[in-house]
Order: structure tokens, then sequence, then C-alpha cells
């Protein structure tokens, strides 16, 4: 390290670039500055170039001061980024930035689901789904639109308990069922909860492998973060403590960062 | 990293596809070929009769769907590859096989060799599922007797004690050699990658001439070492040693070698069939009854078609010392019931010994390659 390294901040920009929806954090040196996300278009690398360049106008940055790494199913696709991570570890740190003291994340995505065990400060043990779309944000996205609501509405009309139980995991035959229950003319928000009970069964299944206490919290990431019904949905099912952070969605990003702020400091 | 193959490595990854014309050759100059599917086929007792031995399992998936004409689909693609090339008559070895041996090890395998036996002449091998007991070693060592019976028959040939101790000698030789060639690996850094280890266990199959196939093996592996110690390093010493275990690897599924070589690792050994798990146990030359020295070395490879598998367990904890292992990846195939049941012993196994392991469960189509570049990458990352 040079003394104009020790003089200058640096700026570490992480990129999560999903299947759906592309995040980015600016961090100067660790403290998180400023975030942003858009939707992840035909042009993958446009996506995250344009989160990229918005974070950089916004806050006046000079691309000189930037360390980028990026995350995510399209982390190598970004090619101004100096580094990729898996979406597992920068999950892990990123929530483990937002909480320390937490011992698994769940991360529901747009296309998939994993759930991360964390011990001793980081990821320890994981398990994926990203075969199907059981469990996934496509899923509950598919949902809303057949029952024409609104995410935001979930907790305004959604209740924890529901009288309907989805059978089918899969995306697809769920759906048949749903329309089927809309045409027995079943409550929209009995249904919605239904739906969400089914994501939280996926979710129980899948953390069903890990050692988990009682007395600790999860952190749920991802876009379904948001919903307070949700969340509390998954912690009646899976029977242990879930939590949220307003960072939820950029856990992923803000792993990147700081991985990228640590290795930095190390040289 | 290199990207080319040494100029030695070419003509073992060329050896499947070379293998046809000279399996053709040798066809035509009045040699007969057995087609093999196991490693607990005992191969001297071809190499006696002066047969050519090859190893049938598939690793494409080219002609599965045509097996899936005739077996279910929720089956192990290695068994329903491998039947859909005597299928569809698209394997030159199988075609070219004047007898296919198998054995009685998986469910799937055993039906599947039913069906076979329809299409080429099929001799079935019983074999035992312990192997430590008295009745077990006898059973195995019959049927070792009954194949000679039968390749002698078969082929006309008279199997003496002189031809059986050569064969002996001459297949632990290979044995020596490409163990030999894989404990390269054991060097940090080690002198090659495991894709490039590969190339040759694989192709080493594929070479017929069993003392041309010794010499080439000693000569690379002459070379590498003479390399390394010249100061060569063609592998990056920061990358994590990782050794893969399950079902057999090669062809479609390199695709989980390459996804922890492209992730930060390398693999350092291989305790599957492909490698370890045949190579390391050797014919006892000294005892007196050359079919008891070959039944007992061969029943003892420790296989998940065995209960318990216990031998697999000896194996894991020596060469993870031995090659100074940072992780083990375990490859399965789907619906590979005894791999996939195993998995739990495995991993509580490796657990207690504060070893990371990590399970991919895989097919051979090419489809999930991203999903196991992410999880190879995710499980390195977490090796710190």
């Amino acid at each position: 390290m040079n003394m104009s390294d020790i003089t200058e901040s640096k700026y570490f920009v992480g990129i999560d670039l999903g299947s759906t929806m592309c995040k980015a954090v600016l961090f100067l040196e660790n403290n998180l500055v400023d975030k942003e996300i858009v939707k992840t278009g035909y042009n993958h690398v446009a996506s995250a170039r344009d989160v990229f360049s918005t974070l950089l106008k916004r806050n006046n940055v000079d691309e000189k001061n930037i360390i980028v790494s990026s995350t995510g199913y399209g982390r190598e696709l970004i090619d101004f980024a100096s580094k990729s991570y898996t979406e597992i570890t920068c999950h892990s740190l990123g929530a483990l930035h937002l909480d320390s003291s937490i011992q698994a994340v769940i991360d529901i995505g747009g296309q998939d689901m994993k759930a991360i065990k964390i011990e001793d400060g980081k990821a320890q043990n994981f398990i994926m789904n990203d075969k199907c779309a059981a469990g996934t944000g496509r899923f509950l996205a598919m949902a809303l639109e057949k029952l024409e609501i609104q995410f935001e509405d979930i907790d305004k009309h959604v209740e924890i308990e529901s009288s309907i139980k989805i059978n089918n995991t899969c995306a697809v035959f769920a759906e048949s069922e749903i329309i089927s229950l809309i045409a027995q003319n079943k409550n929209r928000y009995d249904i919605m909860s239904g739906v969400i009970h089914s994501i939280a069964l996926k979710v129980s299944q899948m953390i069903s492998k890990f050692e988990l206490s009682k007395d600790k919290n999860i952190l749920l990431t991802g876009g379904l973060y948001a919903s307070d019904i949700i969340r509390q949905i998954i912690e009646n099912t899976i029977k242990y403590r879930v939590i949220t952070s307003k960072y939820s969605q950029f856990a992923g990003s803000i792993g990147a960062a700081i991985l990228t702020y640590n290795n930095h400091i190390k040289k | 990293m290199s990207n080319t193959l040494p100029k030695d490595f070419e003509s073992f990854s060329k050896a499947r596809a070379q293998g046809f014309v000279k399996m053709k050759e040798l066809k035509e100059s009045g040699k007969n070929v057995v087609g093999v599917f196991c490693t607990y086929t005992p191969r001297e007792i071809f190499l006696a009769a002066d047969l050519v031995s090859v190893g049938l399992c598939s690793v494409s998936d080219e002609t599965i769907a045509d097996a899936e004409k005739v077996l279910p689909r929720n089956l192990c693609p290695l068994i329903k590859s491998s039947y859909g090339f005597a299928y569809t008559e698209k394997c030159p070895y199988m075609y070219f096989s004047d007898m296919i041996v198998g054995e009685t090890t998986c469910d799937g395998k055993k039906k599947m060799y039913e069906l076979l036996g329809e299409l080429k002449k099929v001799h079935i091998m019983q074999l035992p599922q312990r192997q430590d007991d008295e009745q077990s070693k006898d059973m195995w060592y019959k049927e070792v007797l009954l194949l000679k019976e039968r390749i002698e028959r078969e082929f006309n040939v008279v199997i003496t004690e002189k031809n059986i101790k050569e064969a002996i000698k001459l297949e632990n030789e290979v044995r020596v050699s490409l163990k030999e060639f894989s404990e390269l690996s054991k060097l940090v850094p080690p002198p090659i990658t495991g894709l490039e280890q590969l190339k040759i266990l694989f192709g080493s199959d594929y070479k017929f001439d069993v003392k041309e196939k010794i010499e080439e093996v000693k000569n690379i592996t002459k070379k590498i070492k003479t390399d390394y110690d010249n100061g060569e390093r063609k592998v990056n010493k920061n990358l994590k040693r990782i050794l893969v275990t399950g079902c057999p690897i090669g062809g479609a599924t390199e695709k989980v070698v390459s996804a922890i070589e492209e992730s930060g690792g390398v693999v350092v050994v291989y305790e599957n069939c492909t490698s370890m798990k045949k190579l390391e146990l050797l014919v006892d030359e000294k005892e007196a009854d050359p079919y008891r020295a070959i039944a007992d070395r061969y029943l003892k490879i420790g296989c998940s078609i065995m209960t318990p598998n216990n031998r697999r367990l000896d194996l894991l904890s020596s060469l993870i010392e031995e090659y100074k292992v940072d992780g083990v990846i375990e490859m399965t195939l789907t619906a590979c019931i005894t791999y996939n049941v195993e998995t739990s012993t495995i991993r509580k196994f490796l657990e207690s010994k504060k070893v990371p392991f990590m399970t991919l469960e895989t097919d051979y189509s090419s489809s999930d390659t991203a999903m196991l570049k992410t999880r190879a990458a995710a499980f390195i990352e977490m090796l710190g």
C-alpha cells in the first residue's frame, strides 16, 4: 500500500445482478452511502451499468476511486467488476453486516431460493433450490397476477391464518389450482395466504437440514422482505425467529462491497 | 495456468476416439473383445485368455432418449446411456464386443443387463453384497472360476497357470503405474490439474496394448516429475485442493471437475472408480491360488453397492491426509440409490473429521453447468 492509498478514501460498489432485479450499493470504506435497484432488463450488463452510473452520478464519485465487485446469477457478465463472488458468500456477509447476531439467512429470490447457515461470522453450509419455481418470487408473482392483488396490499388484507391449502408445489400446477379456487369463489386474500403458506413450507423443508437454535434470529432477504405478513407466516411455519432489515433486498450487494473492502484493507 | 495439454496427453485424451479404429483393426486381426462395466470385473481373466477388454460405461447423454423407449426415465443416466449405445449400435466398443461381462451390483444395472442380454451375449457374475465374511469370499471365488470356464468355452482357449500369473503381474503393473501418476498430485501445488489427470486416467482404459500402456504412463509420469523438479509450476499454489468422490466421472460429468477448477479449486485426487477405488489394491502375486488372489483383491473394492461400505471411509481418510485435501466434493448421479443414500454417512464421517464436504447430484445433461459452478464456487469460497 503506498502513501496515496492511505490518504485517499476508497469507494466500494457491490452489484448483485439477479435474474429479476439488479441491486447495487455504494460504500465509502465500510459505510453504506447509497443504494439503487432496477429491473434486470433484456440486456443484463446494461442494467448493471445503469445502477453503477446512477450511484456514481448521484454521489459525485470519480470512477478512479472505486473498486467494483459483483455477485448474483449474472456476476460473471459484469466486465467492469474487478472480482465476482457467489451470492452465498455475499448474502452471508451482507446479512451479518446488517445484524451480526444472526444464525442463518433465508433468501427468496426472483427465480431461486436459498438458505445459508452462518457460523463464526461466515457461511458454513447452504442449500439452494434453483431447479424450479416452487417457493420463489416467481411463484408469488404468478399468484399476485392471477388474484389481481398488488404486493403492497398483502399486509393490508392478507391474514396469517388461511383456510386454504395449495396442494401443488409445482408453480404451473399451483396456478391451475388457484384458478379453480377462484372459480369456486374463494376469498382472494385467503387464497393468497394459502400461497404464502406454500412458500413457507418450501422454506421449512429447505432449512430442516440445518441445526438451528430457537434463541437466535434468521434474516430474510430478497424482495419478499417488505411484507411483514410474509415474514410472520414464514416464522410461524418454520418455528424459528425470522427478522428483516430495510436493506434486506441489498444483502447480496452489501456483502460484495464489504468483501471487497475487507480484501482491500488486508493488502 | 496453461490451457494447452502437453503433447503426451493428446494420445490419452484422443485414446477413446482413436481406440475405435484400433479396436476394428484388432478384430480384423482375429482378436476377440470382452466388454465390461465395473471395477469388480477381473480383467486378468481376459488378459490371460489373450482377449481385449474395454469399459462400456457410457459418459454421454446422446443415446438416453433412445434408451428411454425401453427403460424408465427415473434411472441412473450411466445405465440408460450405456444401454442406449447398445440399443442404437452407436458405440463401436459395444458393437465390437463379442461378449459382455456384468455383475449384480446395483439394481438398475442388474435389470438392465437382462435387456442387454437380448441384444448381446452377456455373462453375469453374482457379486456378494458383503466383503469380509468367508461365505462371501467363497461365493466370489466360485464366480471368478465360473467366469474363467465361460471364457475358455466361449473363445475356445485354455487359460494356463502361467497365463493367469502373467496377467496378474501385468495388471498390477498397470495399477502401480497409474497410481504413481496420480500421486504426482500429492505435490503442493500439484503439477497438473484434475482435468488433465482425468484425461490420462480415463483415456488409459482405451489403450489396448497393456505393455505399451504401462510404458506410456511411466513416461508421462517421469516427464511431469522432471519438469516439476526443474521448477515448472502450471498450477497456482493458492487453489484449494479438492478430493472428488462418488460416482464415476468422465465425459459428460467432467463438467463437475470444470466447475471446481474454474472456481478457485484444483482436483488433486479422485476416490471414485475412475481412479483410486480401482488402483489402490493389488492382486497378491505370492498367493498360491491365483484365482483366489484375484477374487480376494476384487471383493475388497469399496463401492456403495457393498453393505456396509467401510473401505470407502478408510480410503477417504488416507487420501485426505496424503493429498493434503482442503475439501471433499461428492458427485452422485441422479437416481443412484446406493451413493445417494450413502451421502449421509459420508457427511457425518467427514464432519467428525472436520473436513468440509459438499455433495452435487447431477446427470448427463449440460443444462446445470451454471448451477454446479455456483455451488462449487460457494463451497470453495467457504474454505476461506
